[in-house]
């Protein structure tokens, strides 16, 4: 079970605080609608909802990776309209993601990928190489520190790209569909993992379309249906 | 101390790892190849012209036909002494003449037996001291045949010619720099085609722009320089046969004063070498930079 969120005012700190956005494209759909919501510290979230509801899209926005049509997107109280590029890349830093498809660079060992957002954050090179190894021991990944990302199974990507995530130790982890490459024994180890760094801080956001795995944890959810909240509040459990 | 992080920090992003820019060597060293012997062809015209300054400015020569008699010829000598402004005029003797035609006629020469016309050199105080017109219609008078050739004109069309070619050589220079420009522009833009998705993630990783680009700063350093010493030894090449093909045909060296070995030679092989490396880097900079100003 994910650790619930501290307890303090929700006006008083918030590491997302999504308020009003719409997300439209050219084309003209209407991805995201009059959505808002918070992700206090140390929570740990799931947003569930369908295929095309949105759920990537909302992760987009918060890690900075599209803006939104209308609407603030306030990340760790810092308002990220306006924001100077290298204001943003400060607040990227502060988020480890795990993609739905990995992002693993394939010329890279599995070493140097999961090294990448310590050496973006440029901590020294010994500390980068324990660090990495401890964490992808940790992992069960130690048979394969120096493989290739291509030689790897989907399930030992899938931790490569945790690993990946978690290396910089991230105020906000967001996982989209950690889960759907693996079978349901490995999502719910992989949750653990979730869990475990949550526990340490870590304020965690899960994306996933398998509402029945979302709702085997006791973590607050939000549901997403053609682009709207089901409810301005997380689903409690 | 001064620092210099574009030149010392090591990259620490995996990017611009792939040979994208193969090309960029090979234009660096055409550019430099163009750019020394252009400018030391510069160099070497601004040589000249000085000389001919030093040489030509203050002289005049009056040629007196074959046949003036010796009479006229004492007569013309004293009005040239007594007109103001001429500090000394010197009638060639034959054998000086001599001198003067061999490059034409070959030896031996019987000047004597030529009609060859005498040859009055005549130095000036300096540029406009001397009334050469009102010389010359006083001369008109005295010997109609005698032709007062002024070298200040002729000096004056050389160095019209000498600075035109100076900024057709500049301009050629400039072209040699746009094109390095570019291709350095065109590698960095390849090398981050090729390394798209990882400079995507690192983004999202939160990887500062200058951070990305350093990486293919470097890479645009390293292969400009390197084309460009290879552009600077090959222009040496050049120069050396230059000037023994000079000295060979009895030209001079062609070289700039000091040939080979003047510090300016030298200077440019140099200069032109380290200006392709950061005209490279910084142009690659600038290419990244700004392509990573449209992401997100």
């Amino acid at each position: 079970m994910g650790a619930s969120p501290k307890r303090r005012s929700v006006s008083e700190m918030a590491v997302v605080r999504l308020e009003n956005i719409a997300k439209n494209y050219a084309a003209g759909a209407e991805i995201l609608k009059n959505l808002s919501l918070v992700l206090e510290p140390g929570g740990f979230y799931f947003v569930t909802g369908a295929s095309g509801a949105g759920k990537t899209t909302l992760l987009k926005l918060i890690c900075l990776a599209e803006a939104p049509s209308s609407g603030a997107v306030r990340l760790f109280e810092t308002e990220t309209a306006g924001l100077s590029r290298a204001a943003r890349a400060g607040l990227r830093r502060r988020i480890g993601i795990v993609f739905q498809d990995f992002r693993l660079i394939e010329d890279l060992s599995v070493t140097e990928n999961v090294a990448l957002p310590l050496r973006v954050a440029g901590a020294p090179e010994t500390e980068i190489r324990e660090h990495v190894a401890a964490l992808l021991q940790w992992l069960g990944l130690a048979e394969q520190i120096e493989s290739l990302p291509t030689a790897l199974s989907s399930g030992e990507q899938q931790r490569v790209a945790i690993a990946r995530a978690l290396v910089a130790r991230p105020d906000l982890l967001i996982a989209d569909e950690p889960t759907g490459h693996v079978d349901q024994q490995t999502a719910s180890l992989l949750v653990r993992v979730f869990e475990r760094v949550n526990r340490l801080g870590t304020t965690v956001l899960i994306a996933t379309r398998d509402i029945g795995f979302a709702e085997r944890f006791a973590s607050p959810r939000f549901h997403l249906e053609q682009g709207m909240l089901r409810s301005a509040e997380a689903v409690a459990q | 101390m001064i620092r210099m992080p574009f030149l010392i920090e090591r990259s620490r992003l995996p990017l611009a790892r792939r040979a994208s820019g193969w090309f960029l060597p090979w234009i660096a060293a055409l550019s430099v190849y163009v750019a020394v012997l252009g400018g030391i062809g510069l160099v070497a015209l601004g040589d000249s012209v000085r000389g001919w300054d030093a040489s030509l400015a203050q002289r005049a020569s009056l040629q007196i036909p074959a046949d003036a008699s010796a009479a006229r010829l004492n007569t013309v000598l004293a009005l040239l002494r007594q007109t103001r402004g001429i500090a000394e005029a010197h009638l060639l003797d034959p054998a000086e003449t001599a001198r003067l035609v061999e490059p034409w006629l070959g030896r031996p020469i019987a000047i004597d037996r030529l009609p060859v016309p005498r040859l009055i050199d005549l130095r000036v105080d300096g540029a406009g001291a001397a009334d050469l017109a009102d010389l010359r219609q006083k001369l008109a008078s005295i010997m109609p045949d005698a032709v007062l050739d002024e070298h200040g004109l002729l000096l004056d069309e050389w160095r019209n010619a000498a600075t035109r070619t100076m900024e057709a050589i500049a301009a050629m220079l400039a072209a040699v720099f746009l094109i390095t420009l570019w291709s350095a522009a065109a590698t960095a833009r390849a090398g981050l085609l090729l390394d798209r998705p990882l400079v995507e993630l690192l983004q999202l990783l939160g990887a500062a722009d200058a951070d990305i680009a350093r990486p293919f700063r470097a890479q645009a350093l390293w292969l400009g320089l390197l084309g460009g010493a290879g552009g600077a030894f090959a222009a040496a090449l050049t120069l050396l046969a230059v000037g023994s093909a000079g000295r060979a045909l009895s030209l001079g060296s062609l070289l700039p004063a000091g040939g080979i070995a003047d510090w300016r030679v030298w200077a440019i092989l140099i200069g032109a070498t380290l200006l392709a490396g950061f005209v490279a880097m910084v142009a690659a900079r600038i290419t990244v930079l700004r392509r990573l100003a449209r992401m997100p």
